[in-house]
């Protein structure tokens, strides 16, 4: 049996933030209306849809998210809820390629906001609870995580100080970025200058603005096979390799306590996949959670060496540029600002990711678009996690079928 | 709201680290587990338990968490890290504790790459009616206050006619309060009553050396139990595995109870451990009493707030036996009256008391009353005596009360504590006869008269055997290592009631 490759056809998503007035069911109808216009299809045409959420039990007492996605579209599709976008996105890929649905609609929404009072706590579920018990928090495993990282490759004095500095410079970056896209939580560039005096203001290595804020939103796309994608006016983008490992949950129980093993295996089967290599990959969306998670990303999927991401993209600290230059090669990393910008209400995140990799790819990014050599990008890769590196997804992308 | 069941689960492996190890290739885990992730299928029933309750981690990587998670909130800011046991072959993660972390504080380098021991405490904070969470995924440093000691179990070498205290141990905490002449004992904000009896246990299973299964009876006294209903001396037993193990359904063979008697609800009990081990048809090897308390005090500008300036925290534990004793019981007398000189009512967050009636009718007539008695009884006179420990409730009833039994300095000296403890309630005189035992001569005689509010008050009289000399190299944490201590650390009134207050 042949499988068929999946397209994305369609895609929306709604302004990242704080949505004071809206229910999470508002937000997600903003998203899917979009990605059903984009697509030219309506909701009759749905053979099903997937949909994720990690929090929507807690925040909004809400339990079984098909029912009211059910009435909101008057639809009696078979429907999923997943946690992350990815996971929806994944599975939704499998149902395309088995052949079994034409027409997929993905869906992802969080209201983080809405508990604002305890949603740190609530962040904790996706630790394992021994941590918890022993009173980590969201942030503190990216500080273990770098400490042990400096360790482990003995970066000290005048270095350590570069690293701390490529770091900021990531957050920079991506808030720079994220001055150019109109749905982003945070529209404003930041200076150097603010990452340290957030740190220093912290007492820690990492502050305010080395890390994702909290969020509401929602972001949803139309998956269709690719006969099916024919149809449709518009050309497509390809799903060439979509891809998911698992790591323990305790972090301290894993073997490499530097990195995320999941997010490299999941990387290595998405390329196989794809059947590309990973210097073909120019636009890239990472789950930067923290700035140390964007550069550790790039030592986990590949791009760098182990121990050396940071010094990698020393040209780009130096020169503010706003891609990394690795290998004589440019990448595009996070250019709707990262979940640090852009915002990161964590089940539609990763459909903001997918978004920009789609809106890049397709030449519809506006000011926010990218050419390399004067063409647009051909391939990109989104890299999703879920929990502090415990499941992670890589989709690849292209404009053509591969 | 907590879970009942969860908090059990977790309190169970958590408490005491509780891990398994594979037979075949050695690798651990924290938590239990029936076969080994590596070898797998032939590794069923190849597993085997351990625990870290004793052991020694390293602080591998740590971080400070000063925005810590909502229940983590009013024990401030902390360590967090990774600790590892076994040269890594288990990692788990861990709060310091007993670290107060000042405002602006950002090195803590210090501690990274320290050997770190597991302390059992409280969790978090939870709601008052809730079940109270606890863990021993809390650490302190190994070369700090509380040292590292292994638990060794020796062998008895000999049986006694007579049955006696077989081993001891004192707690309290690494932080003091100092006013005046006087240094109190403070809890850190994670511990209370339960925590200072398991630590006070522990100590003296370190110091007797038993097998732990061999413990029948636990008994509990304190009037700081942060339960109105729920005993002590379950989690006791539990957290230190006292009486056989049935692991099939994680129960201790082992009889335990919680008593109350205002500062006498330990001593009180010394006579029945030593008549229950006496007993010749139930085969009870030992039993072990508590007195711990985290002693209640209501602020000084609140009614019954001139307790404040007394109280102390800290636990003491006495395991009776006829095998290698260190001091024979030599016999008793006890006294009670309806004289209620200091009361807590139901639902009552800090006792009362009856100001200056606590002093002549109440304290002297008892204490009086008991040691007179006992000495009448064994035919002993006050130079028959080497040791006098008296109850302390403060500095000046003590020496009071022993000067009018016609002791001198050198007699009950030794035994007093309250200046550097403070008042710990129904651990006062134990502690304060641990102190005499620290440095007491085989064949030496120990008087000792608890006092119980409400009242009562329980002479014994004690003969050191040859054994005291040799057993007292066990122990490290000794009654003097607590009062002179260079990591002693001290705090102001502000946090003291902070810290008691707990979480």
């Amino acid at each position: 049996m042949r499988l068929q490759k999946p397209a994305i056809i369609g895609i929306g998503r709604t302004k990242f933030g704080e949505h004071y007035e809206k229910d999470p069911e508002t937000l997600i109808e903003e998203a899917g209306l979009q990605a059903l216009d984009s697509a030219g299809i309506t909701r009759k045409d749905l053979d099903a849809c997937y949909l994720s959420d990690y929090f929507l039990q807690v925040t909004n007492k809400i339990g079984l998210e098909e029912g009211f996605f059910s009435e909101l579209l008057e639809l009696h599709v078979p429907m999923e809820k997943t946690r992350s976008f990815s996971s929806a996105f994944l599975n939704a890929c499998h149902g395309v390629q088995s052949g079994k649905f034409d027409f997929v609609l993905v869906g992802g929404m969080e209201k983080m906001t809405d508990r604002w009072d305890k949603i740190r706590d609530d962040l904790m579920l996706l630790e394992d609870p021994w941590s918890y018990y022993a009173g980590c928090t969201p942030e503190a495993n990216h500080e273990l995580l770098l400490k042990g990282y400096i360790k482990k490759f003995g970066i000290y004095g005048k270095q350590l100080e570069k690293l701390y500095l490529a770091l900021a410079k990531i957050s920079v970056k991506n808030h720079q970025n994220a001055t150019k896209n109109p749905n982003a939580q945070y529209k404003r560039s930041i200076t150097v200058d603010q990452v340290l005096k957030a740190r220093n203001k912290s007492c820690k290595a990492l502050g305010l603005f080395d890390f994702a804020p909290i969020s509401d939103g929602a972001s949803a796309l139309i998956l269709a096979s690719q006969e099916a994608a024919k149809l449709c006016s518009d050309p497509p983008i390809y799903v060439l390799g979509s891809s998911s490992a698992t790591d323990y949950i305790t972090f301290p129980s894993r073997e490499d306590r530097t990195g995320f093993m999941a997010n490299t295996l999941a990387m290595q089967a998405a390329l196989k996949q794809a059947k590309v290599d990973i210097g073909d990959i120019q636009i890239a969306e990472f789950y930067d959670q923290s700035t140390l998670l964007e550069m550790i990303s790039l030592e986990d999927l590949g791009f760098s060496n182990k121990g050396k991401a940071w010094l990698d993209i020393d040209k780009f600290c130096e020169e503010s540029y706003c891609f990394y230059e690795i290998g004589g090669r440019k990448l595009f990393v996070n250019l709707n600002g990262g979940l640090k910008a852009d915002g990161n209400p964590l089940g539609a995140t990763g459909g903001a990711q997918i978004f920009e990799v789609v809106k890049q790819l397709k030449g519809e990014a506006e000011s926010r678009q990218v050419e390399i050599n004067g063409d647009l990008p051909k391939l990109g890769c989104v890299s999703e996690l879920e929990g502090f590196g415990t499941k992670a997804y890589i989709h690849i992308l292209g404009r053509n079928q591969g | 709201m907590s879970s009942e069941p969860i908090e059990r689960r977790v309190s169970y492996i958590g408490d005491r680290l509780r891990g398994s190890q594979c037979i075949i290739c050695g690798k651990e885990y924290f938590r239990g587990k029936n076969y080994c992730g590596k070898c797998g299928r032939k590794s069923f029933g190849k597993m085997k338990d351990i625990d870290f309750f004793y052991g020694q981690g390293n602080l591998e990587v740590s971080t400070l968490v000063n925005q810590p998670t909502n229940r983590f909130i009013k024990m401030g800011s902390y360590i967090y890290g990774i600790v590892s046991f076994n040269e890594g072959k288990t990692r788990v993660p861990g709060r310091l504790t007993d670290v107060i972390i000042k405002d602006g504080e950002t090195d803590i380098s210090c501690f990274e790459g320290k050997n770190v021991i597991p302390r059992f405490r409280r969790r978090y904070a939870v709601g008052e009616s809730d079940i109270i969470p606890t863990i021993s995924l809390a650490f302190t440093v190994a070369d700090g206050y509380y040292p590292h000691q292994k638990y060794e179990i020796h062998n008895p070498k000999k049986e006694y006619e007579t049955p006696g205290i077989v081993g001891y141990g004192v707690y309290t905490s690494k932080f003091r309060i100092k006013e005046g002449n006087m240094e109190r004992s403070v809890p850190f904000i994670d511990e209370d009553a339960v925590t200072a009896a398991v630590e006070a246990g522990k100590m003296a299973l370190i110091h007797s050396g038993i097998d732990t299964s061999l413990i029948g009876k636990v008994y509990v006294g304190s009037e700081s139990n942060p339960y109105a209903v729920n005993p002590i001396a379950s989690k006791v037993v539990q957290v230190l595995k006292l009486g056989k193990e049935e692991k099939t359904c994680g129960i201790q063979e082992v009889d335990a109870v919680d008593t109350e008697f205002a500062c006498k609800a330990a001593t009180s009990m010394f006579k029945d451990a030593s008549s229950l081990v006496y007993y010749p048809k139930i085969n009870t090897t030992c039993a072990m009493t508590i007195g711990a308390d985290n002693s209640q005090a209501a602020p000084r500008t609140e009614l019954g707030g001139e307790l404040d300036h007394f109280v102390g925290f800290g636990g003491s534990a006495f395991i009776f036996g006829m095998q290698d004793v260190i001091a024979e019981v030599e016999g008793w007398y006890s006294c009670t009256s309806d004289t209620p000189d200091f009361w807590r009512r139901d639902l009552q967050t800090y006792p009362r008391h009856g100001g200056r009636f606590t002093g002549e009718p109440a304290y002297f007539k008892h204490v009086l009353k008991s040691c007179n008695s006992l000495m009448k009884q064994l035919k002993l006179k006050v130079e028959d005596v080497d040791y006098f420990v008296p109850h302390q409730p403060n500095i000046g009833f003590p020496v009071k009360v022993a000067r009018q039994l016609g002791f001198k300095e050198e007699q009950y000296e030794p035994s007093l504590k309250v200046a550097n403890f403070g008042n710990v309630y129904s651990g006062s005189s134990p502690i304060g006869l641990a102190a005499v035992l620290d440095v007491a001569e085989p064949d030496e005689r120990v008087v000792l008269a608890s006092y119980g509010s409400g009242a009562g008050s329980d002479a014994y009289s004690f003969v050191t055997t040859s054994q005291i000399v040799e057993k007292r190299q066990r122990q490290k944490f000794t009654v003097y290592s607590q009062t002179k201590n260079e990591n002693l650390e001290y705090v102001d009134y502000t946090t003291y009631r902070r810290l008691k207050h707990g979480l």
